[in-house]
């Protein structure tokens, strides 16, 4: 493989194309982890941007080197958020993938040294590159569709060079994500999130083109002209576009299938004696409830994250507060630590107001989801079903952030002066 | 475990080919176990870890791909529908190229079911997200509170912004699709509204008559009906008083 990057993309591009196999075989994966885990041992530690220091090195490593890991491959655009890194904590994640890759056969040799070469230099815009490949996925369709390219197709697969696509702007244009690194990883099958604007673009260019039997995706893809976009996805959104437009008169045979949970719930009595218009529209109202309780209970979580992360900030600052105070800062950092690991079982009396918060909106999602469900007596199982759903989501997801890491924290601050 | 059982149910009672893209929750949970275990040796708890945390990305590969490839679907059905009833307007509509309106009635069924099994299936794909998204935070916290490390906060800081959890896209359709819905079925629900209410008055209307020549009368002999007894006598006086309808 001749991307400038052989180091640091194949071992990824491997773990990648051997997803599926590796994902029945935990066990390959764990040794590996455990190799690399026990030679970060050797390595000295900095603190990570979590701010867990010594926990005892051995148990950290791999925490420290799969988290950032995880993060980086999390986060689209890694540069500007993750300026605080060090170099250090790069070099440890480094290390992870090359381990991980071990089912590869081929390419993993000579990638374990590399990548240990090539840590050093140019590690930005490595891990940049790094994560795009970490965020791609492999999807099985991808190798039928691989497999029918003609030839000039498949030289396109090996050298393809694909930036990270993640929906950002609706312009058609501004689909990808706003640093579009000239990647040179290559991984097979980059994920692409469409957009309505996007599909409009390509219905345009089909239909220019003469219809969904005739365009074909080169030609999509040239009348599209939109940077980054590549002919895989073009393949891919023209298969489906052409599966969902002939599924329509072959009497909606997959829709039907998808939804036959749904349909089987309907009795037929409930369509005869009330008529199909009445079941539809029965059936619509609780999907609408559904729906907009869900939206109720995202936005509860994010301000609920939100909330912690405030927390977290203001513990951060207390803490650099107390350590200006104290005009010793190293020995106050190093002491904290170490409490900090028994602290996050006490319980803690901050949670409470959060909590009320909690149940109130608990209790207002209970009693939307009561009117909805009394609505529907005469419904059908497959709207108890969905009512289900909701209510004990409800409760789910009020149970569990009923607590948040931050507090303990903030409490233990407290307590300590 | 009670998190564990309904997101069994959840899995069970979804559409059968999304069982498998949902979170390994259980898989998770008995990593964590291993994890705070204190009978398991050094190395192995070192391993669960890593493996632990190697398999949350995992799974949040896996949610993002699913995720994404059902809403690519979503848009292209959702303009399908779109041209779909265009064209049922068009052909069969009162102004379209072969005016019927039993054809239009039909197609226009048709369509209807179809857009509420579409807008049922993207309200099943939020809630696909916002299970999953509830099951990270809870092994989340579940492994801070084995390990006493801070995982979760960061974690999930960085799961907010995952393809599969910003449902936008999903959420605007699903209103799209309600939009539209109510513009079909207006058309459709009023006629046949009408239509049971002239009905029901019809039939109220004879009973009543009924109910009159069957009382008692003076020349009630051997063959005549005995006196209509009607239970629900108010609901039907009810309906010829507020009948918005002139029965002329």
């Amino acid at each position: 493989m001749s991307s400038p990057l052989p180091a640091l993309t194949s071992p990824f591009k491997d773990k990648y194309t051997t997803l599926p196999s590796s994902s029945s075989s935990p066990s390959i994966a764990t040794s590996d982890m455990h190799v690399s885990a026990l030679t970060h041992v050797q390595r000295p530690q900095n603190p990570t941007f979590i701010s867990q220091s010594s926990r005892g090195v051995a148990s950290l490593p791999p925490v420290n080197s799969s988290f950032p890991q995880s993060t980086a491959s999390l986060n689209h655009t890694p540069g500007n958020e993750d300026a605080s890194w060090s170099l250090d904590q790069l070099q440890k994640f480094l290390d992870l993938p090359e381990n991980a890759a071990a089912p590869a056969p081929n390419q993993l040799a000579e990638s374990g040294t590399d990548v240990m070469a090539s840590e050093d230099h140019d590690k930005k815009t490595d891990w940049h590159e790094w994560a795009d490949d970490f965020i791609n996925v492999p999807d099985p369709d991808w190798s039928r569709v691989l497999d029918d390219t003609n030839v000039l197709d498949s030289k396109l697969k090996v050298s393809k060079q694909q930036p990270q696509f993640h929906q950002n702007q609706p312009a058609p244009h501004g689909e990808f994500s706003s640093n579009a690194y000239p990647s040179s990883t290559t991984p097979t099958k980059p994920r692409m999130r469409w957009t309505p604007e996007l599909h409009e673009a390509f219905l345009e260019a089909v239909n220019l083109l003469g219809g969904s039997e005739r365009a074909t995706p080169k030609g999509i893809l040239k009348l599209m002209n939109v940077e980054g976009l590549t002919i895989y996805h073009v393949k891919s959104h023209l298969q489906k576009y052409r599966t969902a437009r002939y599924m329509p008169e072959s009497s909606e045979g997959t829709s039907e299938k998808k939804v036959t949970s749904i349909e089987k719930m309907k009795s037929i009595d409930l369509k005869t004696s009330i008529g199909i218009t009445e079941a539809l529209r029965m059936q619509m109202e609780v999907q609408k409830q559904l729906h907009e309780q869900l939206e109720i209970q995202r936005n509860l979580q994010l301000r609920i994250e939100e909330q912690g992360r405030y927390l977290q900030m203001m513990f951060e600052k207390q803490k650099k507060v107390e350590n200006e105070k104290s005009g010793a800062p190293s020995s106050a950092l190093d002491e904290a630590p170490s409490p900090l690991s028994g602290l996050n079982h006490l319980p803690c009396n901050n949670d409470k107001s959060d909590s009320e918060a909690l149940h109130q909106d608990k209790s207002r999602i209970g009693i939307d989801s009561g009117n909805a469900g009394s609505k529907n007596e005469k419904g059908t199982a497959d709207v108890s079903m969905k009512q289900k759903a909701l209510e004990t989501e409800s409760t789910h997801h009020v149970e569990k952030n009923d607590d948040e890491s931050g507090f303990p924290v903030l409490k233990r601050a407290r307590t300590e002066k | 475990m009670k998190f564990g059982k309904w997101l069994k149910q959840q899995i069970e009672e979804t559409l059968p080919a999304w069982r498998d893209k949902f979170l390994s929750y259980k898989e998770l949970k008995k990593l964590v176990r291993l994890i705070s275990s204190t009978e398991s040796p050094e190395y192995g708890k070192v391993d669960a870890e890593a493996e632990f945390v190697y398999l949350l990305n995992n799974e949040i590969d896996k949610f993002n791909a699913f995720f994404m490839e059902q809403e690519e679907d979503f848009i292209i059905r959702h303009r399908e529908l779109q041209q779909g009833i265009e064209r049922v307007i068009d052909t069969w509509g009162p102004n379209g190229t072969k005016p019927s309106q039993a054809e239009y009635k039909d197609e226009m069924a048709k369509v209807r079911k179809d857009i509420v099994d579409f807008h049922g299936e993207m309200v099943l794909l939020v809630n696909y997200s916002n299970v999953n998204y509830t099951g990270l935070g809870k092994i989340l916290k579940k492994y801070d509170k084995r390990t006493g490390r801070l995982l979760r906060l960061p974690f999930i800081q960085k799961v907010l912004e995952q393809p599969f959890f910003v449902t936008d896209l999903v959420s605007k359709l699903v209103k799209e699709c309600e939009n539209t819905i109510d513009e079909v079925f207006s058309v459709e629900v009023e006629e046949e509204i009408v239509k049971v209410q002239r009905e029901a008055i019809t039939v109220a209307e004879k009973l009543l008559s009924m109910q009159e020549i069957r009382r008692g009368s003076s020349t009630y002999g051997h063959f005549s009906l005995p006196p209509l007894d009607l239970p629900d006598s108010d609901l039907i006086h009810s309906f010829q008083l507020n009948s918005p309808i002139p029965t002329v």
